[in-house]
């Protein structure tokens, strides 16, 4: 195959348009197929490349006349995953260049993408067979991919409604609905709405595919922190097997209370974090640790009346700088308001003062 | 070679396409074609419609190739035979023998519309195994007469290998052509040959080109049918000067693109009879800059320029003004300037000159009137159109060093560039100035300098052809779209204030001011700003400055500054939408220019971003952050100051809002109102029984205990009926939710 020419080549091409067979007819025109690497398509003008692309393109459009079937659906899957990947990589050389906007070629991407969703979506036939509704996830699913890239999860919104309308949503193929709740579950998670976004990116992690090890990663490095933020802890093992020890510490201060190990971890592997778009999720981490750190004072008391100069003290321990009376009652008012803690604060006496029932919560029923 | 190929491949012209570098093409470009034309069968055969603009072209050539000589036929059996013992073995192993495709047809002839839908023929030799080889290249070629091209070469003369050779380059007609050019030389013979071959096809219409091959009054019958002339007819002095063009050209480029500004010009003398009036000695030679590729010599460009200085005004205005069928042909003025050397003006060699010779031909063939009717506003128009088609980093970049250099020096802007240059290299006393009006009526003058140029025709290129690359990739090259920066305007207004005027035209430079008249611009909207606090001036004036700078491309540490002080003025009468449009040019202008106030605006991108609640944003903001960024205490303060946010801990916040560096405050006053609200909240739902008002006072920031109360009370919060100094928290806790 890694031999074939360009007539034998486009013969095979051809006799998959006519035999209906689009699966074949997409890894031939895929840019991952062999016949990519025929050295007379290496052209040394990139103007050239992009032609092969409008090739498949024109192609695409040309599917628009298929109204009654979708049989070419896998071409389009291929010629669109083509295009993202091309974009992103010409994206990558403009910016090593400092050229271009950034983020310009990905969404001219995302344009075309759109005009095909657009396509699928419109179609309105009754029979689910053969509609072209079916190509909508895998379309969305590029479209994620770059809207999350540029930074633009606005945009994310009407093509979720999309599918939350759908009738297809939980008929799509696992490894399609496993993408799409990782980042939906990710939107979730960036609009704080933990809950929800634990719920897609669990989803995801449990279906994603056991051979799929880096993407069961992709998809923890989300779902650690919203579980943690929900209190729920990751073992040791599981960062170990995913080579996530990142977070090793960060698990070890929440749920210690460590405020200072905390905040050394965060400083540590901020630029990862930073990378991974989580550091400001984690940073919430504090508020966790807070809670803990303040139970910790709770049962060394024995009180329901604790005075504040107590926590004062737990904060100067942990090293937080310039840290007064005010801001003591400032943070567990936030504790209070959030429902970390039960109870309130006597402004008059300088005391806070704890439910005798359950004080603090479990976090996973607070929030 | 690849570049030359590229930019022609898009041409349907394919009859003429086959030309020196036919060769990488005929490689390169019919896998496209081809795919291409599977594509379109695949929307057409569902409704079984079979046209295609190239299967008229492929049909055409099928009878001339029929008739080819059977030395031809040998010979290509030949190159199969070899190719396919070669192949065989690799192709054994392919399902399908090749005839189950292609059935095949006697040679050349037109493939039948198929079950493919294939248009255009498949031409294969009749092995003697009666089965085509799988050639990888040929094969790929066989739909399009480019094929052909790539063939000929094989069995013709070697002297006939040139461009334009491929469809008509039959030996025998070569042969029928010589009694007419007897009086010629070899050379000169042979391009007249191709001129009339080009001829031909440009003058029938399409379906008419059949010639048949060796018979060359039939062909030119045909094709000349509408002049009524046959080449033989045709004046000597014309010949003559077709001659004159080739010689002229100096690689096979050139001829191409005189074969192709030729087809129109006598195409169109022919026909309107003028072709046997007119003194062909006198006429100028076409402009061979048509098709300027990014190949070109690159020393010759400066010197061009430097000719064109001393000599040709008008050819140069004229060029500029003309129709400009083909913008890679422009060369931009500004590049001129930055490329032209004072020096090698006076030393002009033959090529330069020659080249500009023929550019100024170019304006008089297609655009007389258009030059001679210019007038110099629309000058910046032109130019700019120029720049369009450029590469656009190379084009700004230069705009920029020449606007720079120029809004200092000069007065007479306005002028039009040309005589500027004049002006500066010192070579222009001899005609500076309204040179532009005065010459555009000369023949004689023009001939003078059709002659003079024409001795040196014969030089051929001596420079290596270099590939120009670079200039399109110039460092630092932000685009924005369609940018101002690729106009070199340099302004010549010297008001120091103007009103803003948004522009829906290109600008006039006698309305923009230039950069030394700008910065007392500046200097006078401060004073005036710290004086009056008149924001809708200062607002407008700053606009129109930055138009100013927008429009001459000026992208220097002034813009940076202007940028900064409209960015602060709108920041403190809180104008977020210029502030913004500052911002998002700061941020691109830091990357070019270096400013004390990096930190400073970095840190308003923050809070901005702290206020639009964009978290995505400012994790990537934060991503860009150096460690020496965030040392800087602006950006330090707004990270504290996230952070503080982030956790909800009002209490530092409201500290880090009372010590806001530089004008930060101005800014958190946009959201500040919102953060009181969050934290009124969180105090209301601790504290039991009461809060004093004071501490609230305190912990909100609020400059004085009246403004606090006014708060509370919009808020509608409840105080203790003992003590009015204190918050009822249950009550005002309750109504405060219900908001």
């Amino acid at each position: 195959m890694a031999h074939i020419t360009l007539n034998q080549y486009l013969q095979q091409v051809l006799e998959a348009i006519d035999s209906r067979d689009g699966a074949f007819c997409a890894e031939m025109l895929s840019f991952k197929h062999p016949h990519v690497a025929n050295p007379r398509l290496q052209l040394s003008s990139p103007e050239e490349k992009s032609m092969h692309l409008h090739c498949i393109f024109t192609m695409c459009s040309s599917f628009q006349a298929h109204k009654e079937e979708n049989w070419a659906l896998p071409i389009m899957f291929a010629a669109t995953l083509d295009l993202r990947i091309f974009a992103n990589n010409a994206e990558q050389q403009l910016q090593s260049k400092g050229k271009g906007k950034v983020g310009d070629m990905l969404e001219k991407a995302a344009e075309q993408l759109m005009s095909c969703f657009r396509v699928c979506a419109s179609d309105n036939r009754a029979g689910i067979d053969d509609s072209k509704k079916w190509g909508m996830l895998f379309l969305i699913n590029q479209l994620f991919k770059i809207y999350f890239k540029i930074n633009k999860l606005h945009l994310c919104k009407p093509l979720i409604r999309a599918i939350d309308s759908s009738n297809l949503k939980d008929d799509y193929s696992t490894a399609q609905r496993v993408t799409y709740k990782y980042y939906v579950g990710r939107k979730a998670m960036f609009d704080s709405d933990f809950k929800q976004a634990e719920e897609y990116l669990a989803f995801s992690f449990t279906h994603c595919h056991r051979s799929c090890q880096r993407n069961k990663r992709l998809i923890l490095i989300y779902l650690l922190p919203v579980k943690m933020l929900l209190g729920h802890m990751p073992t040791h093992q599981l960062l170990k097997k995913y080579d996530l020890m990142q977070f090793a510490d960060v698990t070890k201060a929440v749920s210690e209370g460590n405020l200072l190990l905390l905040n050394e971890a965060l400083v540590k592997h901020e630029t990862f974090f930073i990378r991974c778009g989580i550091f400001l999720i984690l940073e919430k981490l504090k508020i966790i640790t807070y809670r803990n750190l303040f139970k910790k004072v709770y049962h060394l008391l024995k009180t329901h009346q604790l005075p504040l100069d107590a926590f004062l003290v737990a904060l100067k321990m942990m090293k937080v700088e310039d840290v007064d009376i005010d801001e003591v009652q400032c943070i567990l008012a936030n504790l209070i308001y959030m429902g970390h803690i039960k109870g309130y604060i006597s402004h008059q006496h300088q005391k806070l003062v704890v439910s005798k029932q359950n004080p603090f919560p479990p976090l996973s029923s607070v929030s | 070679m690849a570049a030359n190929a590229a930019q022609q491949a898009p041409t349907p012209n394919w009859p003429y396409g086959s030309n020196s570098s036919g060769e990488s093409k005929v490689h390169e470009n019919p896998e496209w074609e081809k795919a291409r034309q599977a594509l379109a069968s695949i929307s057409k055969s569902q409704n079984s419609t079979k046209t295609s603009p190239t299967n008229h072209t492929t049909q055409q050539t099928g009878p001339y190739q029929a008739t080819d000589s059977s030395a031809m036929q040998q010979q290509q059996q030949q190159y199969y035979q070899q190719w396919y013992q070669q192949n065989q073995q690799q192709y054994a192993g392919y399902p399908y023998p090749y005839n189950y495709y292609y059935p095949m047809p006697p040679y050349g002839g037109p493939y039948p519309p198929g079950q493919y839908g294939v248009p255009g023929g498949y031409q294969t030799p009749a092995t003697p195994t009666g089965q085509a080889p799988a050639m990888p290249m040929m094969e790929d070629q066989s739909i399009r007469p480019g094929y052909q091209g790539y063939q000929t070469p094989a069995y013709q003369p070697p002297q006939q290998q040139g461009p334009g050779q491929g469809l008509y380059g039959g030996p025998g007609r070569v042969d029928a052509k010589k009694p007419n050019n007897s009086n010629m030389n070899k050379g000169g013979q042979q391009l007249w040959q191709r001129m009339k071959r080009d001829q031909a096809p440009g003058l029938a219409s399409p379906t008419a080109t059949n010639p048949s091959p060796g018979s060359v009054a039939a062909t030119s019958t045909t094709s000349t049918g509408a002049a009524q002339t046959r080449p033989q007819d045709w004046p000597q002095a014309m010949k003559e000067y077709v001659q004159r063009c080739f010689t002229a050209c100096e690689s096979e480029e050139d001829k191409d693109r005189t074969e192709k500004v030729l087809k129109d010009l006598l195409q169109s003398r022919l026909q309107d009879g003028s072709a046997y009036t007119i003194d062909w000695t006198r006429e100028p030679l076409p402009d061979l800059k048509t098709k300027q590729s990014r190949w070109e010599a690159v020393p010759q460009r400066s010197q061009e320029n430097a000719i064109g200085r001393g000599g040709a005004t008008r050819g140069r205005l004229g060029a500029r003004l003309g129709n400009y069928r083909n913008v890679f042909s422009q060369r931009s003025p500004s590049s001129s300037s930055s490329h032209s050397s004072r020096s090698s003006s006076r030393s002009p060699s033959p090529h330069s000159r020659h080249r500009d010779r023929s550019r100024h031909h170019r304006s008089d063939s297609g655009s007389q009137s258009d030059s001679s009717m210019s007038s110099d506003p629309r000058l910046p128009l032109s130019r700019r159109q120029q720049k369009g088609g450029r590469g656009r980093g190379a084009g700004r970049e230069r705009g920029r060093g020449a606007a720079g250099e120029r809004g200092r020096g000069r007065g007479k802007a306005n002028r039009g560039r040309r005589n500027m240059e004049d002006l500066a290299s010192g070579i222009g006393k001899k005609r500076k100035g309204g040179n532009a009006g005065l010459d555009f009526h000369d023949p004689n003058r023009e001939a003078k300098k059709q002659s003079r140029a024409a001795r040196f025709h014969t030089k051929l290129r001596t420079e290596p052809l270099v590939l120009n690359i670079n200039v399109f990739d110039l460092p630092n090259g932000t685009q924005e779209g369609l940018s101002w920066d690729e106009c070199p305007i340099v302004g010549t207004c010297q008001d120091i204030t103007k009103n803003y005027l948004r522009l829906t035209c290109a600008p006039d430079p006698a309305t923009v001011r230039p950069i030394s008249v700008l910065r007392k611009s500046l200097i006078a909207v401060k004073t005036h700003w710290k004086s009056n606090q008149d924001y809708l001036y200062a607002c407008e004036q700053m606009k129109s400055i930055r138009q100013d700078l927008t429009v001459q491309g000026v992208r220097t540490d002034f813009t940076v500054e202007v940028y900064e002080t409209h960015a602060r003025i709108a920041l403190e009468k809180g104008d977020h939408e210029e502030f913004n449009q500052c911002q998002t040019q700061l941020k691109a202008l830091y990357k070019d220019c270096s400013s004390d106030n990096v930190g400073e605006f970095t840190s308003y991108r923050l809070i901005y971003y702290i206020f639009t609640k964009n978290s995505g944003d400012l994790t990537t903001e934060l991503v860009y952050l150096t460690p020496e960024l965030r040392a800087d205490p602006c950006v330090a303060h707004a990270l504290e100051l996230r952070n503080a946010w982030a956790l909800g801990n009002f209490h530092r916040f409201f500290k880090l809002y009372q010590n806001a560096p530089r004008m930060a405050a101005y800014l958190i006053d946009k959201f500040v109102e919102r953060e009181r609200n969050l934290a009124l909240r969180a105090i209301l739902k601790t504290f039991r029984p009461s809060v004093p008002v004071e501490y609230v006072q305190s912990s909100l920031a609020f400059s004085d205990l009246d403004s606090c109360l006014a708060f509370l009370t919009g808020l509608g919060v409840t105080f203790t009926p003992s003590d009015p100094s204190k918050i009822d928290c249950k009550v005002s806790s309750a109504s405060l939710t219900t908001l």
